[in-house]
């Protein structure tokens, strides 16, 4: 069957703003294997972010076909979608996004809870993601009492916890300095090439993107092998 | 089930993360729930304390009137009434009486007097006393005395006649000579009206010398477990027999108190939509505050969903949210409102009754408009575009 752990094809997506058409995905073609750690670069504003929600099953595509760890995604059922992005996502920000009165243990929980698991399960499995981020000693700090490079660790180990099927990060350094931001690409690889998780990765930096085993450039809306 | 309790968890969370919003809306619910919780209660003690009231009159009581009308333009007779209590032994004491009113002066001073023509029987049916004095009985027949009620007496007392017993009662032309004064009773229900403004005399006496003689009234005292509807039956059939076709209406107490418990349900009633326009004003404030909720957490909201929560997650997390934030209020609401009932008894030195349907109805209440004012907001909150939401 399917190798690919994502398989999109001739993915179109346009916006309307009053008037005009905004075409902001022209036919996108991309195909991401199982382990693999692939990095997308860009311009501002090539369409990097919409085809990351994309792959996310956050938005729904004008036309093209999108298939997830061998399942076709059809667009018509919100509860399955959430089902999926529950199941087989798991997101990682350039903001972070953790809740700001939730401690990090309890950040990392909610995509469990939301399967309903119970709660002792559910502080087992986040201690155990919050280690592997090397960040288990914050577990019970809320955001506001961590650094940025602390907190995209929860939001990381957040994104593993329900051991998702793809990680997907929309910049996840853009708001690090260099070298936190070079900690957390490591941290990256490191979860790549010891548990074979598969990622994709966002960066406008391209010395970060020559790190990854492979990496693709959108412009205006294209898809280019970089 | 886990996921209802991280939903409850989140909600309490989130209440208590916006206090000071949550404390404003709780307020509005704690007056709404409160004021229905008090009128309702205040209802139900005034219900109360008049059904008591009444009671103390005497439940065992039947009045029997003479029926309108051309074929029931008949008179009781005086020698009919007296039998009936040996050919009805359900019925244990007759009180037939004859009354009628009219001004009476006193120098310039006036009262509005009750003339009623009695027997002993009328004294004991009403629960009547004597404060000074002697009642009528049945060896005053014929005679020109009487008892006078205590509004009366203290009228003459006033007027020129500071000892009414032994003084003497000229209305029509004809001298009463005063032997008793009455303790003050409560009127209403089946007991006649006026008794406290009344001059009783002998009814054989009454039926001689008063304008309107005719007995159109009776008291009858029944026996216990007397079955109503059999004693009207009854009653009417005797009547009917012994007086050439005499019609009778029988009113018993028992439906009395039916007719005034559903005036005063209804009373209640009133009171409790008073009650709930303050409970109206109180949730638009709890679905303002869920609306500025929802704003405000437009990126969670997003986030949730992109980590995989369904929509029905979202709405149940803010409807979980405004129920329990109208329940607290509604709980407080009922403390209070119970309070402030308890406080209007005090000071009205009515018996307070905790009226636990208001309890129940304060919860339901609140419960209900915790769901109806969270709903829309928690519904928008569950169809924002997760992208548009994590963005804002
Ligand atoms: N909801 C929307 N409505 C209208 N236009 C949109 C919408 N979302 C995105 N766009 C447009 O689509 C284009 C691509 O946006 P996108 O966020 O994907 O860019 P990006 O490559 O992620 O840029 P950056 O590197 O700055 O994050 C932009 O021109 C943007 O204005
Ligand atoms: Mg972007």
């Amino acid at each position: 069957m399917n190798e690919q752990m994502l398989d999109i094809v001739d993915i179109r997506k346009s916006y309307r703003v009053g008037p005009t058409e905004v075409n902001v995905l022209k036919g996108i073609n991309l195909a991401v294997a199982r382990g693999e750690l692939l990095a997308i670069i860009g311009p501002s504003g090539s369409g990097k972010s919409t085809l990351m929600h994309m792959l996310g099953l956050l938005e729904k595509p004008d036309s093209g076909l999108y298939a997830i760890d061998g399942t076709r995604v059809t667009y018509d059922d919100d509860r399955a979608l959430s089902t999926l992005r529950n199941r087989k996502i798991g997101f990682v920000f350039q903001q972070y996004h953790l809740l700001p009165k939730l401690t990090a243990l309890e950040n990392v929980g909610v995509p469990l809870a939301y399967r309903g698991m119970a709660a002792d399960e559910i502080r087992k499995q986040s201690r155990t993601y919050l280690a592997k981020v090397d960040i288990e000693h914050r577990a019970l700090h809320r955001p506001n009492e961590m650094s940025g490079g602390q907190q995209q660790r929860v939001a990381i180990a957040r994104a593993l916890v329900g051991r998702p099927a793809i990680i997907l990060a929309d910049e996840p350094t853009g708001a690090l300095d260099q070298k936190t931001g070079e900690e957390i690409m490591e941290l990256f690889r490191r979860l790549n090439r010891e548990e074979g998780i598969t990622i994709v990765v966002i960066t406008h930096n391209p010395a970060l993107a020559c790190q990854c085993g492979r990496s693709v450039k959108i412009i205006d809306g294209m898809i280019y092998s970089a | 089930m886990n996921l209802l309790r991280v939903n409850f968890n989140e909600a309490f969370r989130s209440l208590w993360g916006a206090r000071q919003r949550s404390l404003l809306a709780l307020i509005g619910i704690v007056i709404g729930i409160g004021s229905v919780i008090a009128m309702v209660s205040i209802g139900t003690i005034v219900q109360q304390e008049s059904i008591r009231q009444f009671k103390d009159m005497g439940v065992d009581v039947v009045t029997i009137r003479r029926g309108f009308g051309e074929s029931a333009a008949v008179p009781f007779r005086a020698d009919v009434i007296a039998r009936l209590p040996q050919e009805k032994p359900q019925i244990l004491e007759v009180a037939p009486y004859v009354n009628s009113g009219g001004d009476y002066y006193r120098g310039r001073a006036k009262i509005n007097l009750e003339q009623m023509g009695v027997t002993a029987a009328f004294f004991s049916i009403n629960k009547l006393a004597a404060v000074k004095g002697r009642l009528l009985s049945d060896l005053d027949a014929n005679r020109y005395c009487c008892v006078v009620g205590a509004e009366l007496a203290a009228f003459l007392r006033q007027n020129g006649l500071s000892e009414p017993v032994g003084g003497r009662l000229t209305v029509n032309d004809r001298a009463y000579t005063i032997v008793g004064v009455l303790a003050p009773s409560a009127e209403g229900g089946l007991r006649p009206y006026g008794i406290n403004r009344g001059m009783l005399a002998p009814l054989s006496t009454a039926q001689r010398s008063f304008s309107n003689a005719d007995i159109n009234t009776i008291l009858a005292r029944v026996a216990p477990n007397t079955q109503i509807e059999r004693l009207k039956a009854e009653v009417s059939d005797y009547f009917a027999k012994k007086s050439r076709g005499a019609q009778v209406e029988i009113t018993s107490a028992e439906e009395l108190i039916e007719r005034m418990k559903k005036q005063m349900q209804m009373f209640s009633l009133l009171l409790g939509a008073i009650g709930s326009i303050a409970l109206i004003v109180g949730g638009i404030g709890v679905m303002n505050v869920m609306l500025i909720s929802v704003t405000e957490r437009r990126s969670e909201i997003g986030l949730r969903r992109a980590l995989g929560a369904q929509r029905g997650d979202i709405q149940s997390q803010f409807l979980i949210e405004s129920v329990i934030l109208c329940l607290v209020g509604g709980l407080i609401g009922i403390v209070l409102g119970t309070g402030v009932a308890f406080g209007f008894a005090r000071l009205s030195q009515w018996q307070f009754v905790m009226s636990y349907t208001a309890v129940l109805l304060g919860f339901g209440v609140s419960t209900l408009v915790g769901i109806f004012c969270g709903f829309y907001p928690a519904r928008t909150a569950s169809r924002l575009d997760p992208i548009k939401a994590l963005r804002s």
